[in-house]
């Protein structure tokens, strides 16, 4: 029963993300940490898990908006309105990478490098065909990516031991990229 | 990897998906002298999963998993669960919760075909190797369909509390109702989609679509009073009609060797069915509504229609219709007095039959006294179409094996993507890999 009682944080950021989606936000994140993942798919949950240790570092700040999205197409629909985006993900990369790496990529004009450019989704567009499409569309932010390779995303399945022990080193580089990133949209 | 080639008669096709997440999705196909001897679809099946996981659940847990299936059509899930539910109970939902399940559905067909008719149709169509190199050329009509399937997500979200699982919809009825003028808030937006929705059936109507003729049933829901979404009688338009109770006598799943997903077929005859958006256009073509008799008209979309490329045409007719019902709904709407029924679980069986924006959705739950799932079914439109899917793959191959291997997994992937079915998005990146095979 736990989708029901939605925690206010993510309340407050569901609102403010439609707020500034329909354009009547007073002040704009300058950054904004878009999660994605599916919960109940194992190592999927990574990026969900990740934004939500981050809102609770940043819960003070209201120049960084955390977002959590299942589809590409959210991610898409969230990419415009900040300054600068992180998106966090998990990755299944075709490259040979041990479970838990950390992955770092800016996305050019013409969105993330081929290696993560096909991601995978049931429907629609993975996420980063999302952020190549809001490239295509001129829409793309300054936008950074980070990721974690993947064990399992067996549905129903936990999170994986490697995964589990990267996370707190991975919560820890996405709070230095927010900050990285406020310092440079600040200047 | 992927190659062109000469044709030559014979040959093996294998289009398997790359690593992917969620599951299998493939195609196999082998010919001989310029016949198929072997084609097989392969599509993976999330639903299977989550019946197991809804035993021994609550029954009001059932409308917070159920959506959690698909991130695209999360409300379909909910409405066949919560509607199969409330049979099971003897619950009445209150005065007004039918319409505002209508529009939280309708935002939903909205959605998805709009997603479908812009980033997977589209550049099928237009001969683009995705939406993303398409952007380029169709940047206006690209915007246009976005901002319209923004428009279904955000009236998800004012109704249901959150666009991708929403959580107000319960047994009974809604946790919460929107305020009037909350919703009040959508009509200049949805005044604005009538006018834009005509310039996507105008722009669709100029692309190329091969004609694909083929005998096909068709299945639907019906009703007498209005465009069916939640409720109705099954129909065909080879003249079936019954009822969800009847459901699983009419229809049966059989499992097929190559493939760990269910083919449905009728019972008495073994013979595939087709369900979706132009199964519907069809069988309801008198509760169109004025917005969606001119997009019809201007696609040139008629009843009856079989061939399956007309789809895409349906789901604009589709997406019309919702608009105007959407707008009609909300100028009348003001919330229910009470949001939900009292529900009491008893011990029973619910069976119901909505219609996702894939096509017809089958939920079966048989319950305890104490509410507790003993059991759960869950027929999905893809899984009813997969048979129809391969039987359209065997008619539409020979006419295209003249095409280099590049080419005719491109058109292979068009019709399986022409069904939307689970795996469209995974169709954009299958991989065909070519191998020679001697003759015998």
């Amino acid at each position: 029963m736990s989708a029901r009682t939605e925690p206010r944080e993510v309340r407050l950021a569901r609102i403010a993300a439609t707020k500034a989606l329909k354009g009547d936000t007073a002040t704009p994140a300058r950054v904004r940490v878009i999660g994605c993942g599916n919960g109940d798919r194992g190592d999927d949950a990574l990026g969900l898990i990740a934004v939500r240790a981050l809102r609770r570092r940043l819960r003070d700040r209201n120049d960084v908006e955390v977002l959590e999205a299942a589809t590409g197409l959210q991610v898409l629909d969230v990419l415009e309105g900040a300054s600068a985006v992180i998106v966090v993900d998990a990755v299944h990369s075709p490259c040979a990478r041990p479970s838990g790496a950390a992955i770092r990529v800016e996305a050019g004009p013409g969105g993330l490098p081929a290696e993560l450019a096909t991601s995978v989704s049931t429907h629609g567009l993975g996420v980063g065909e999302a952020i190549a499409l809001a490239g295509a569309l001129g829409r793309l932010p300054r936008t950074v990516f980070l990721g974690l390779q993947v064990t399992s995303v067996a549905p129903g399945g936990l999170l994986s031991i490697q995964v589990a022990d990267a996370m707190p080193a991975f919560v820890d580089a996405l709070e230095r990229e927010v900050r990285s990133l406020l310092a440079e949209v600040a200047s | 990897m992927t190659h062109k080639v000469a044709w030559t008669p014979n040959r093996l096709v294998e289009i398997p998906s790359i690593a992917r997440v969620e599951g299998e999705g493939a195609l196999h196909l082998r010919v001989h002298d310029g016949e198929i001897v072997d084609l097989r679809l392969e599509i993976y099946e999330p639903p299977r999963f989550f019946e197991a996981f809804l035993e021994g659940r609550h029954f009001s847990e059932v409308p917070d998993i159920v959506p959690r299936i698909c991130g695209i059509c999360p409300v379909a899930y909910q409405m066949s669960a919560i509607h199969a539910l409330e049979q099971a109970f003897g619950v009445t939902p209150p005065d007004g919760v039918h319409e505002l399940r209508r529009i939280l559905y309708l935002a939903e067909w909205i959605e998805s075909h709009m997603l479908h008719v812009h980033l997977l149709a589209a550049p099928d169509f237009l001969g683009y190797e995705s939406a993303v190199t398409m952007a380029a050329h169709e940047r206006e009509a690209l915007e246009r369909g976005l901002k319209l399937k923004r428009l279904g997500n955000d009236l998800m979200a004012e109704i249901g509390g959150r666009e991708i699982h929403p959580v107000s919809p319960v047994v009974g009825g809604f946790s919460k109702a929107p305020r009037r003028a909350a919703l009040q808030a959508y009509l200049p937006r949805l005044e604005e989609a009538r006018e834009e929705i005509l310039r996507v059936a105008d722009w669709t109507s100029s692309f190329d679509i091969p004609p694909f003729p083929r005998p096909a049933e068709l299945v639907g829901l019906w009703h007498p009073d209005e465009y069916p979404i939640n409720e109705g009688l099954v129909r065909s338009t080879e003249g079936r009609e019954f009822t969800a109770d009847a459901f699983e006598n009419v229809v049966e799943e059989q499992h097929v060797q190559h493939s760990n997903a269910l083919h449905a077929v009728f019972a008495d005859t073994g013979m595939p069915y087709f369900v979706g958006p132009l199964a519907r256009v069809n069988l309801n073509w008198e509760h169109l509504t004025p917005t969606a008799v001119d997009v019809a008209r201007r696609t040139r979309l008629s009843s009856p229609e079989v061939d399956p490329f007309a789809s895409m045409a349906a789901r604009v007719v589709e997406t019309a219709v919702a608009i105007d019902e959407c707008a009609r709904l909300i100028e009348a709407y003001t919330p229910p007095r009470e949001p939900h029924a009292h529900v009491v679980p008893r011990a029973g069986r619910g069976m119901w039959i909505t219609e996702a924006p894939r096509g017809i959705l089958y939920h079966r739950y048989d319950v305890a006294a104490d509410g507790t799932i003993l059991s759960a079914r869950i027929v999905p439109p893809t899984s009813q179409n997969l048979r129809h899917m391969e039987r359209d793959l065997r008619l539409f191959v020979p006419g295209v094996l003249d095409r280099d291997d590049e080419d005719l997994a491109r058109l292979c992937e068009m019709v399986v993507r022409n069904y939307d079915p689970c795996i469209s998005c995974a169709t954009h990146f299958l991989r065909l890999e070519r191998v020679e095979v001697e003759r015998p």
